[in-house]
């Protein structure tokens, strides 16, 4: 269970440093870098979720399809 | 503990990163404004002092402050003990304390260009180059000032949330 704390903790994290990093940005006119941080930040989060989710589908399989 | 050590290490670097950067915006008007009043007691000294050139950058070092009055003390020191000529001697002096400085190359190219015609003509005409390169620090220095506006406060705030972000990614 604390792994999962952890990591929901470090999305949040993640989210709040990325916003403020966009209104930064947006506010002195620099919008394609904003973005681009942005971009970054999201696909960072989405890796850390697939890895997150992939372990729940191998524990699905390991229940229902037991080998 | 360590990652403690880490983060704290992490986030001082990089919001002093930003400090510096910030620093270096705010410093660059207020040398062009040293510069430019530099060149107006050049400008006296050479219309209203007939003072040789030696001479007048000697007294322009001791009046201005610290990068700045290097300039003209390497200047008057090139002019007094070597051979050489003022253009010479001024782009030498120029490039030797431009690394000092938080003046950008827009500028170098427009003192090189004063250096030029400093020491070649009459009193008049000299007055006439002086007040030209003025005007192109002007233009400079209103540059500066737009961009220090603009950014100083986003540098400072993005070397420290930079920081944030790598503790964040790293724990």
């Amino acid at each position: 269970m604390g792994l999962e704390v952890d990591i929901i903790f470090k999305i949040a994290g993640v989210g709040i440093v990325v916003a403020f990093l966009h209104t930064v940005l947006d506010q002195v006119g620099k919008k394609e870098y904003a973005q681009w941080v942005t971009l970054f930040g999201f696909i960072y989060i989405l890796f850390q979720v697939a890895t997150i989710v992939d372990d729940l589908f191998q524990k699905i399989k390991s229940v229902f399809l037991f080998q | 503990m360590m990652k403690l050590i880490g983060a704290v290490f992490i986030i001082v670097a990089t919001t002093w990163t930003g400090m510096e950067a910030s620093r270096h915006l705010s410093e660059r008007p207020r040398q062009l404004r040293q510069l430019k009043s530099a060149l107006q007691s050049l400008e006296a000294e050479i219309m209203f002092g007939h003072t040789p050139l030696h001479e007048a950058s000697r007294r322009l070092a001791t009046q201005l402050s610290k990068p700045l009055s290097k300039l003209f003390e390497v200047f008057a020191k090139k002019l007094m003990y070597s051979e050489t000529t003022v253009k010479k001697a001024w782009e030498e002096s120029l490039t030797e304390i431009w690394k000092l400085t938080a003046l950008k190359q827009g500028e170098f190219e427009i003192m090189k260009q004063f250096g030029e015609t400093l020491g070649r003509h009459d009193r008049i005409s000299q007055q006439k180059q002086i007040m030209l390169t003025l005007t192109h620090l002007e233009r400079e220095e209103r540059d500066a000032i737009d961009k220090q506006v603009k950014y100083e406060k986003m540098v400072k705030s993005l070397g420290f949330l930079l920081g944030l972000l790598l503790i964040i990614l790293f724990i």
